[in-house]
């Protein structure tokens, strides 16, 4: 099996090729998961190129969930594979972490006990490597590593706007903080592509406005995000391109203005056909 | 051959009694996914009840098998029951939203604490009490296999309170109860299930099999002390677990199965009476490594 | 999404039943007699502590028949008593510190009443002063709670609170003051505690610190103490350091309380090992005394004892290392296949493995002459640092002028043991490393999806603890002269367990702790020898259920164990998927 995906040819690394598409950067194809007799994902192809948003929408128990559980390797997929700058996935949450891809969770899950910069400071796992022996003898290297890790994350904390604080645990921010405090550990991974479980769930809008831009400032680090959500405002005002499911099949895909044209997700959401 | 036959005669007997033990588990664990490890303790706690009335009965109704068994039986039955039902109440209901270590540190206090009130508070507690046999002694033969009758009652005995269990989780209103706050308790409570009451009804239940297996053991081997919870009950989770943890059948098809293991190992490895409580647990641990559901689980091992 | 609520006071704030309703309203006190009460009841026990409590002598310690003389355990009503007389001018912020300092009266007064008429065979052994004492603690526990009622009826007390406004700490000199004086005078305290012997006044004494400390805490005295030890870190364990060094030279020669500090140490040095496991990475490990008899196993057959199968002589850092090594490769072994397990599953291979080893090392007879062990292990020999001679262990030596037992050597290397562990558990644990534990600890799937690799962390966390469990066994064996297979059973395994949790996970101290209390108290309580366990029991069932977070908390994972979180989740007879992320959710279900 060949192992690099034509889209991601050395021709468009080059960068001369302005009148190219963004290369993908994300591919899912044939992705089908089946839970006993239920089938949760039915052969979904999905793609997210570099610097986009593409939201995911549909309705409940579409599906949404299972299909970044699949790609982040907590649920196996029957069939399908997913690539990665051409790459295949190993689908184990570890492995994806490296390739990068990052996420946060529909129900958030945070480390409760620990604080919000050790939250992030997990997140930088991947892009340190002070093993056993380092962190026993604390040499300079070690120092060195574990100040740099804790400027970047301190970085992050300030990007989603949090105030590092030693003596405060991760459970006892507020509802708000910890969506943003999950972004910020996802953010640490430095994930080429970010996945995000309806950020907005169970805000304001105030605070929906603010989540909004600080999706788009994620775009703007270069950072390929996909975007579940039920708020269809903020989807249909963030996204450059729009996915909806449906009982785990893909249903219509496109700009926000066609996908709200289509009878089939209008029907899907409101359960009759138009007229 | 027969020797075979015999043995496998004597496994079926051990994991009859391993079975009856390892439900109290199952249910347990299935309902508020606690490892109850107090509960070879009421087994014991239940085969002490049944001896301490035999002894305060009359001479006359204690030689009576048909009198004072249902005596014992009761008796045994009481006391487990009414022991397991106060732990919930005390020990672990006010510890339900806790953490699992929390739980599981207060279920080994809990059996520390029953293990010695035993040792300390009954008459000569420190050492071993005879028990009585009651069934008739002797066996009877099927082909040169030479069944004893106390084998035979305990089977017997065993099977049916099974099938009363299966019944009741299956036909009545609390056995459908308890399948549902499994399930999931938060819905089941908002249905109008007392889900406390229902916790409380599993192990009441669970130490009504474990008194009978408590009663039973004694009658066998017609000695009962303190200590003999620990190991029993080790051998019994790990029976329930074999089988798949909350599955009913699997902790009945685990215990089997356990007892006939130890029994032919101990019966054909050299030197394996020296090694007979390594069995269990190696068996356990072959098991978890292939199979980590149990042998009737589904799937529910985590994936790394 | 609710910040923890306040937790300062169990008294009042758990399940209001209608019975305590009842009572409540007859006990109800109005405003004046709250004051007489309390006044009238601090006296009595005044009265008490210098009256006699026994009506005649028949050996119970302590001249409890004398009058004006607070001799024996009636000595240790007066500091409570004056913790309480002080705390009436704190109140209504005081009262729950109060309950509680009254309660500790009250126990001093009853067990000793209680003990009294047991040895004297019947009430009549005791004298008024007892009684008077009773009334007494009860009168103050009474006025006190009035204060704590009121509050439950809705009146909230500032007091309440205290433990969770910023502390307040004074200037760095002070703070060191404070540390130099305050570290010396503990250490006072401990040498004075075990020099108490009857078990009569250390029941009191015992009751007497644990009362007061228990009132004091109520106020956010350890919070605060915390927070400056946690500033003068370094300066505090220097001191510890100091005064753990100099204890052996107050012991006039004498090893035994040496021998009991060096099995403290040892196990202290094993829980620490054991802490990385079950505090930091959360593992539930239920054989972890497997490892430490490894270690000590290896250490009895390289040392050439006088009852051995192996005939030769390592030297001792080479064993220690050679100990640490096979525990670890063994962790290994038995972590690889199972480390992937879900914890009642990991709990209950873990047991089965202590046993099995428990039963190995008892029918192998030609490696480990099984049950009846491998004794008369050699006393250590290291190369001296002085002289050409090696450093033998067994000797007594004479340092600054004063003889030391040869136990002092076990004790000086217990105290390196221990700083070595100590010193590797907070290193790993301040490090990416422990991060990535404690992650696992807290949400091993979303650890998993920040790129931590579960199962190699949790195998590292799972040898390493082996590993250091072997060390510290390697020590052990040359301590107690002698290994046999009954040293390594289940209880011990749970014993380290109740250790590190009592002490409170996933801290050293709480290691030291808990290891002290469990290794030291039934020294002192040999007079319960027979109830012991019994004892214990029922102490880990109270634990739980009122400190689960141990006695010195992690300062942040406290609100793990108080947090009012839903663990149920389905399974029961059909075993739906733990795997649920729909319906599991660790953290805490989302203000939707
Ligand atoms: N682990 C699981 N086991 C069994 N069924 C599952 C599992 N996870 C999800 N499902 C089922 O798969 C379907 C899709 O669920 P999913 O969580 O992906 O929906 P969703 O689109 O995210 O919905 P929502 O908008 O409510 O979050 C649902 O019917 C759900 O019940
Ligand atoms: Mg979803």
């Amino acid at each position: 099996m060949k192992s690099v995906d034509s889209d991601f040819s050395p021709s468009s690394l080059s960068g001369l090729a302005g009148n190219f598409p963004p290369r993908v950067l994300l591919r899912a194809s044939g992705l089908t998961v089946r839970f006993g007799g239920l089938l949760a994902l039915d052969a979904v192809d999905f793609e997210v190129r570099e610097g986009e948003i593409v939201g995911l929408i549909g309705p409940n128990g579409a599906g949404k969930t299972t299909f970044f559980n699949c790609l982040t390797g907590l649920v196996m997929p029957d069939e399908g594979e997913v690539r990665y700058k051409g790459q295949l996935l190993v689908l184990r949450p570890y492995k994806v972490a490296e390739a990068g891809l990052a996420r946060t969770f529909q129900n958030i899950r945070l480390f409760p006990n620990m604080t919000p910069l050790e939250n992030v400071l997990v997140g930088r796992h991947c892009h340190t490597k002070e093993g056993v022996w380092s962190a026993l003898w604390r040499g300079k290297r070690f120092r060195e590593a574990e100040a740099s890790a804790r400027m970047a994350a301190a970085e992050f904390l300030d990007f989603v706007g949090l105030v590092p604080d030693e003596d405060l645990s991760a459970h006892s921010l507020s509802y708000g903080d910890q969506r943003r405090l999950e972004i910020a550990r996802a953010l640490a991974c430095e994930p080429g592509v970010l996945l995000l479980d309806e950020p907005t769930a169970g805000m304001n809008p105030r605070e929906t406005q603010a989540m909004l831009e600080l999706v788009q400032q994620i775009r703007d680090r270069g950072v390929a995000v996909v975007v579940i959500e039920h708020d269809m405002r903020f989807i249909f005002s963030l996204c450059d391109r729009i996915v909806v499911l449906d009982s785990g099949c893909k249903l219509s895909e496109g700009t926000s203005v066609e996908v709200r044209k289509d009878p089939r997700v209008i029907e899907a959401y409101l359960g009759i056909s138009p007229e | 051959m027969e020797q075979f036959a015999q043995q496998f005669v004597n496994g079926v007997v051990l994991g009859a009694m391993y079975g009856l033990i390892a439900l109290g588990y199952t249910m347990v664990y299935g309902i508020i996914q606690l490892w109850n490890f107090a509960h070879g303790e009421i087994f014991m706690v239940g085969a002490f009840g049944g001896l301490a009335v035999w002894t305060a009965l009359p001479e006359s109704l204690a030689e009576n098998a048909f009198l004072a068994l249902p005596l014992i039986f009761t008796a045994a039955v009481f006391t487990a029951t009414f022991t397991a039902v106060l732990v919930e109440r005390v020990a672990y209901r006010p510890l339900r939203s806790s953490p699992r270590i929390t739980a599981l540190i207060t279920a080994i206090g809990v059996s520390i604490v029953l293990q010695e009130s035993v040792r300390l508070f009954y008459p000569d507690g420190k050492r071993p009490q005879s028990f009585p046999g009651l069934v008739a002694e002797g066996n009877f033969s099927i082909g040169d296999v030479r069944i004893p009758w106390v084998s035979l009652f305990i089977v017997i005995v065993a099977f049916f309170a099974m099938l009363l269990l299966q019944a009741f989780v299956h036909a009545t209103k609390t056995g459908k109860a308890m399948r549902a706050v499994s399930q999931d308790p938060d819905t089941a409570r908002l249905m109008g299930i007392d889900v406390n009451r229902i916790i409380m009804v599993t192990f009441a239940v669970g130490a009504i099999l474990a008194a009978l297996a408590g009663v039973l053991q004694g009658m066998k081997f017609r000695q009962i002390d303190f200590h003999m919870g620990f190991l029993a009950g080790l051998k019994a989770f790990t029976a329930a677990v074999l089988g798949g943890i909350g599955n009913i059948t699997g902790a009945v098809l685990g215990g089997l199965l356990l007892g006939i293991t130890e029994v032919m190992a101990t019966q054909y490895i050299p030197q394996g009476s020296a090694w007979k409580d390594v069995w269990a647990f190696i068996v356990l641990i072959v098991v978890l490594v292939f199979r980590p559901t149990g042998l009737l689980g589904e799937d529910v091992s985590v994936r790394a | 999404m609710t910040p923890v609520p306040p937790s300062a006071s169990h008294l009042t704030s758990r399940h209001k039943t209608n019975w305590s309703e009842m009572w409540r309203s007859v006990l109800r006190l109005s405003g004046r007699w709250r004051f007489v009460l309390g006044i009238a009841g601090a006296l009595f026990v005044w009265t008490a502590a210098f009256s006699p409590w026994a009506s005649f002598a028949f050996g119970y310690p302590g001249k409890m028949t004398l009058s004006g003389f607070p001799g024996g355990a009636r000595v240790y009503l007066l500091p409570l008593l004056l913790l309480v007389s002080l705390l009436f001018f704190t109140l209504p912020v005081g009262a729950t510190a109060g309950v509680r300092a009254a309660l500790g009266l009250l126990f001093i007064a009853g067990y000793n009443f209680i003990a009294i008429s047991w040895e004297g065979d019947g009430v009549d052994a005791v004298a008024w002063g007892a009684w008077i004492a009773l009334l007494g603690s009860l009168l103050l526990l009474w006025a006190f709670a009035s204060f704590l009622w009121e509050e439950a009826d809705g009146r909230s007390l500032s007091g309440q609170t205290a433990g969770h406004t910023a502390v307040k700490l004074p200037d760095p000199i002070w703070q060191m003051l404070l540390v130099f004086g305050g570290v010396p005078a503990l250490l006072i305290c401990f040498v004075y505690a075990l020099d108490v012997e009857e078990s009569s006044r250390f029941v009191s004494l015992i009751c007497c610190l644990g009362a007061g400390s228990a009132a004091l805490s109520s106020l956010g005295f350890f919070n605060w103490t915390s927070e400056l030890l946690a500033r003068q870190r370094t300066f505090a364990v220097i001191l510890l350091l100091i005064a753990a060094l100099v204890f052996p030279f107050t012991q006039d020669g004498n090893g035994y309380w040496l021998r009991v500090l060096i099995s403290v140490g040892v196990f202290a040095s094993a829980a620490i090992g054991l802490n990385i496991v079950v505090g930091l990475t959360g593992l539930l490990d239920l054989g972890y005394i497997a490892f430490f008899g490894i270690g000590a196993y290896v250490s009895a057959l390289l040392s050439d004892a006088d009852f051995t199968t192996v005939h030769v002589r390592v030297p001792f850092l080479l064993v220690l290392l050679i100990g640490a090594t096979v525990a670890g490769l063994v962790g290994i072994f038995v972590g690889a296949p199972t480390l992937r397990l879900r914890g009642d599953y990991l709990a209950i291979v873990t047991l089965g493995f202590g046993e099995i080893f428990r039963i190995t090392m008892n029918n192998w007879n030609g490696l480990t002459r099984g049950p009846n062990g491998i004794a008369g292990i050699s006393d250590l020999e290291i190369p001296s640092l002085f002289g050409s001679t090696p450093l033998n262990f067994g000797d007594a030596h004479e340092v600054f002028g004063v003889s030391l037992p040869n136990f002092a050597n076990y004790y000086f290397l217990c105290i390196f043991l221990f700083i070595g562990m100590a010193i590797l558990f907070s290193r790993l644990g301040n490090s990416r490393i422990g991060r990535a534990w404690m992650a696992i600890r807290e949400d091993e799937i979303a650890a998993s999806s920040m790129g931590v690799n579960p199962v190699r962390f949790k195998l590292l966390s799972f040898a390493l603890g082996a590993s250091m469990a072997g060390a510290a066994g390697t020590v052990s064996a040359h301590v107690t002269q002698q290994v046999s297979p009954d040293s390594f059973t289940f209880m011990e395994s749970i014993l380290l367990l109740a250790a590190v949790v009592l002490g409170g996970m996933g801290t050293i101290p709480g290691a030291l702790l808990g290891a002290g209390v469990f290794y030291l108290l039934p020294e002192k309580l040999r007079a319960f020898q027979d109830v012991r366990m019994l004892m214990f029991g029922a102490a880990l069932i109270i634990m739980m259920r009122y400190r689960p977070e141990g006695l010195i908390p992690n300062r942040r994972r406290k609100a793990e164990f108080r947090e009012e979180k839903s663990r149920f989740s389905a399974g029961f007879l059909k075993g739906t998927g733990e795997l649920d992320l729909m319906q599991q959710n660790p953290v805490q279900e989302g203000g939707t």
